[in-house]
């Protein structure tokens, strides 16, 4: 691996919060999302399942076709006629699901038949001329429904609701349980929630007639897959689709499901042949574009008195609702959280997914290690007020210490650097954690409630694709990698582009920082193009945005193009002054001698050298300044059931959250929020902290106001922001951001993740804080998310939220 | 169909539109200035707000045809000689990260500044009420609306 001095020529960049090179187009409205590209469509819109679960006995769309401006219309039979059925990643049994719904309804919602129409309103005019007759089917809504044996099947095929159902023990269970001096339990239930991008899914399909293919105008957040998954579904080889990625307005993983429109609106497109739009309304996203699952998980933890953690055992229950491309995703994954900061020996996970007719899942930021660490943080609190001792304390003697680091799990995940005690002191410190506790004291003598919740959690990055495969041989993907390409153009400036895409993380900022420091320049003469286009960007089938991967693998493959580059430029440079490399240096946009400073050219003239005075080149040197490059995870495990790491990098954080409760209405006031944050070395710490605060916001609206419910009908009562409460300005604190770095010692800049992190460990912090300042009340916190009116039910009767 | 006749930016538009055609879609669509977005279509994300007659509006919510003789400012507005303040100060404050809510925003913010122009933290932040951001958490939007103002002082 490439040491930091051999990466880094200059340190003027690298770690300073310069302004983003993405924000002049935002804040002059002159951004591209989808929607803004000038091309001429026509509109697609979806008529939906009004039910949860029916069979479709009869479509009639000759009304709707004779409107006129409506262009073409197709129903799921004919997709089915003219496509394959999704893959399922993570489970092997027979469940055969198409893009659109055929012959049965799973959700409510699902698409049932689309219409291409002039524009969009008469699109919508003609959903409503279009006859369709169900036969409602029992709904299975619940985890119990989909257990209940009496309950119809979501996929008759597969014989059972359960789709997935594995259980792994890793280090001898056993004999820790026999060590233990008392075993507690206890069973959890997390609702559904989801990150909801502003913008929602888009999409533009061109259909080529010249050459029989397509392209596609999408903000889809991992389109390295999303174009195998859709050439595949529909038939076609590899070179029939380009691909093309504008801004992105978010993603949260929640971009990562909307592939499967692509292949409807690809076959609408050469029906209509003229390029079509569809942009998914507010609505359709809520009620399928898509949740993290609900769960139900029974946990416990082996003890000994003295408070030290010495194993533990879950039994994690998705319901995964009703696509199969994701179902089973989120059991394993907990693996990259199971132990949490602990030092805990050994682990048993039985793992179940259940399908549902709840609407699709898909990876919501985090994707499941909030649940993880939610669960595991709250039976510390409870294992503390057993053992009688201080919740801080309890963490203090369970914590890997930093001189146990690199510490695996015992899994196989590798924690690879980090201070997890001294985040918590931190913490503690900048609460004045001895003064609140005083101050809680002298407040509930005066009839006041309020309560401290501490949450460590550790927040990894970058996903060993492939590791959901464990029941299923060789998995398609592994390991996980980027591609960048670095060109230096006529003027010696530099150009990036890059296999990911971005949706708000400010990567061309962050790779202009990393590429001046590389080549001695200034950030403003570093480009990154922002849009990501198939036949011209590098890509792999892992590329994307998605798992925090950026600083662990984008980077580095601009990284070694970045050098490549510079390795030309130095031998072009050494040929052109006659000196020898070693004794070059660049500084300013030129490479000069060491042993004498006039001795120097600029990069514009070795770029002249490069492509126009190529026969001034050095023996043997190509023409040209543009080096393509691709970086893959060096420590990723092959898939293995007893020895695997899930993710490859590990931030980690430690919230704490200080509220008050108001015990007659059940609200919930947050007073502070301390968020101790270890990303390893950071390149743009604003960038960080705007992380750190909006990954924590997620997990604040999901533990406050966020829930999709759905009643015994399955029908979403949270389909709009006026019943699907997002978290506002208002009601939020100022977060109080403590850094710390850790380098991280496989990582090429000693970067780990920031992209999720608080949107794993701050569920909890505000669970144990509630639980905390309701302490006088007896009140145990199971649930999410802590409304009012559980609330105030608690106090008043069930001691339960 | 129906002629309207407003003013976008200072410039006048004449089109000839349908009566059900929404303003935030004539702003995109038909005057193709595209900084005004479309987030949640109930009004509740603030991503279509403009100015409108010199007040915030939402622009999902209202009507062309309602426009007709309007004066309105969407973000495409903003800069003039030079960017506006409170453009640069979401820039020198880190308050986008998408920047799908920032036009939005950013004009919810002017309308505050010019109503008060020194505002304190509950003040900027329930004047950016209507405004959803699922990106930033709001911490940096806020500190940039305080740093406008701070700068404006000056």
């Amino acid at each position: 691996m490439l040491k930091l001095e051999e990466i880094l020529v200059t340190r003027n960049w690298v770690g300073k919060p310069v302004r983003r090179k993405e924000d002049t187009r935002f804040v002059m409205g002159v951004a591209t999302y989808v929607d803004d590209l000038d091309i001429d469509c026509h509109h697609v819109a979806f008529l939906r399942s009004p039910y949860a679960h029916a069979r479709i006995l009869k479509i009639d769309t000759s009304k709707a076709e004779a409107l006129p401006g409506v262009i073409a219309v197709i129903t799921g039979q004919e997709i089915a006629r003219q496509t394959k059925p999704v893959v399922p990643r993570a489970f092997n049994k027979p469940a055969v699901q198409y893009v659109m719904a055929v012959n049965k309804v799973r959700y409510v919602g699902e698409p049932v038949v689309a219409v291409v129409a002039e524009n969009q309103y008469l699109a919508a005019d003609a959903l409503d001329l279009i006859e369709v007759e169900y036969e409602a089917l029992k709904p299975v809504v619940t985890i119990e429904d989909a257990l209940n044996p009496k309950s119809p099947l979501i996929f008759e095929e597969a014989g059972s609701n359960v789709l997935l159902h594995d259980k792994m023990v890793h280090g001898n269970i056993e004999e820790i349980y026999k060590e233990a001096d008392l075993v507690i339990k206890e069973h959890f239930k997390v609702h559904r929630y989801s990150s909801t991008p502003l913008e929602p899914w888009a999409i533009i399909v061109k259909y080529e007639r010249a050459n029989d293919s397509f392209v596609v105008w999408s903000n889809d957040q991992q389109h390295g897959r999303s174009i195998v998954n859709v050439c595949h579904t529909l038939g076609i080889s590899t070179d029939k689709l380009r691909f093309i990625v504008p801004d992105s307005g978010g993603g949260f993983g929640v971009k990562l499901a909307l592939w499967p429109y692509i292949v409807t609106l690809a076959l609408l497109s050469k029906k209509a042949n003229k390029p079509i739009k569809w942009i998914q309304t507010r609505t359709e996203h809520l009620l399928g574009g898509t949740h993290a699952p609900d769960a139900d998980v029974e946990i416990d933890l082996a003890l000994k008195k003295d408070g030290r953690i010495l194993g533990l055992c879950i039994k994690d229950i998705q319901n995964d609702g009703s696509f199969v491309h994701t179902t089973g995703i989120y059991g394993l994954i907990k693996f990259a959280t199971m132990s949490g900061c602990y030092n805990i020996k050994a682990t048993s996970a039985e793992l179940v997914s259940v399908v549902t007719n709840k609407g699709p899942t898909v990876q919501n930021r985090g994707v499941g290690k909030p649940t993880m660490i939610f669960v595991l943080e709250r039976m510390v609190d409870l294992a503390a007020k057993k053992l009688g001792l201080d919740p801080a304390e309890m963490r203090f003697r369970n914590f890997i210490q930093p001189g146990q680091m690199p510490h695996t799990t015992p899994s196989g995940e590798v924690y690879e650097s980090g201070d997890y005690p001294e985040c918590l002191r931190k913490g503690l410190r900048h609460l004045g954690y001895d003064e609140f506790r005083k101050r809680q004291k002298d407040l509930r003598s005066k009839g006041r409630y309020i309560g401290v919740g501490i949450s460590a959690g550790v927040e990894p990055g970058t996903s060993n694709l492939g590791y959901y495969y464990t029941s299923r041989g060789v998995p398609e993907y592994m390991g996980n990698a980027e591609g960048a390409i670095v060109g230096v153009d006529y003027d010696g400036n530099i150009n990036v582009l890059l296999g990911s895409v971005d949706s708000g993380q400010g990567h061309a900022t962050t790779t202009s920082q990393v590429v001046a420091d590389m080549l001695a320049i200034h950030p403003d003469r570093v480009s990154m193009t922002n849009q990501l286009d198939s036949i011209i960007s590098p890509f792999l089938g892992h590329s994307g945005v998605y798992s925090n991967k950026f600083n662990d693998v984008d980077l580095g493959a601009v990284i070694m193009a970045t050098k490549k580059v510079r390795d030309k430029m130095l031998r072009i440079a050494a040929h052109m002054l006659g000196v020898d490399r070693s004794k070059l240096k660049l500084k300013d946009g030129t490479i000069y001698s060491s042993e004498n400073g006039a001795k120097a050219v600029s990069f514009k003239e070795i770029a002249s050298v490069a492509y126009k005075r190529i026969l001034l080149l050095p023996e043997g040197e190509e023409p040209g300044l543009k080096e393509i490059a691709y970086y893959k995870t060096p420590f990723a495990k092959m898939p293995s059931r007893e020895n695997f790491n899930i993710q490859i990098t590990h931030s980690n954080s430690v919230h704490i959250a200080a509220v008050e409760v108001d015990v007659e209405s059940g609200s919930i006031r947050l007073d502070r929020y301390i968020i101790v944050h270890d990303c390893g070395n950071q390149i743009h710490p604003e960038i960080v902290r705007g992380m750190a605060i909006g990954s924590t916001v997620h997990g604040i609206g999901a533990s406050l106001y966020e829930n999709f419910v759905y009643n015994e009908d399955g029908q979403l009562l949270a389909s709009t922001f006026m019943d699907y409460l997002k978290p506002l300005s208002v009601g939020l604190p100022n977060f109080e951001v403590v850094h710390m770095e850790s380098p991280c010692p496989y990582s090429l800049l000693g970067t780990k993740s920031a992209g999720e992190g608080g949107a794993i460990t701050s569920l909890t912090a505000l669970a144990n804080a509630v639980e905390d300042a309701l302490s006088p009340f007896g009140v145990k916190v199971t649930s999410l998310p802590l409304a009012p009116e559980k609330v105030v039910k608690a106090i008043r009767e069930t001691k339960e939220i | 169909m129906h002629k309207i006749k407003v003013r976008i930016n200072g410039r006048d538009f004449e089109d000839e539109v349908d009566s059900r055609l929404l303003l935030v879609h004539y702003i995109r669509q038909k005057a193709r200035l595209t900084g005004t977005h479309v987030g949640c279509d109930t009004g509740n994300c603030g991503a279509c707000t403009i100015i409108f007659n010199g007040k915030t509006i939402k622009s999902c919510l209202m009507l062309a045809v309602q426009a007709n003789g309007a004066d309105m400012t969407t973000v495409e507005g903003l800069a003039k000689n030079g960017l506006h303040p409170i453009q640069e100060a979401f820039m020198d404050r880190f308050a986008i990260q998408c920047g799908y809510c920032t036009p939005g925003m950013m004009l919810s913010a002017c309308s505050l500044l010019q109503t008060n122009p020194q505002p304190n933290e509950a003040e900027i932040r329930e004047a950016i009420e209507g405004n959803l951001c699922m990106c930033t958490g709001y911490q940096q939007i806020v500190e940039a609306i305080q740093y406008a103002a701070e700068k404006t002082r000056k």
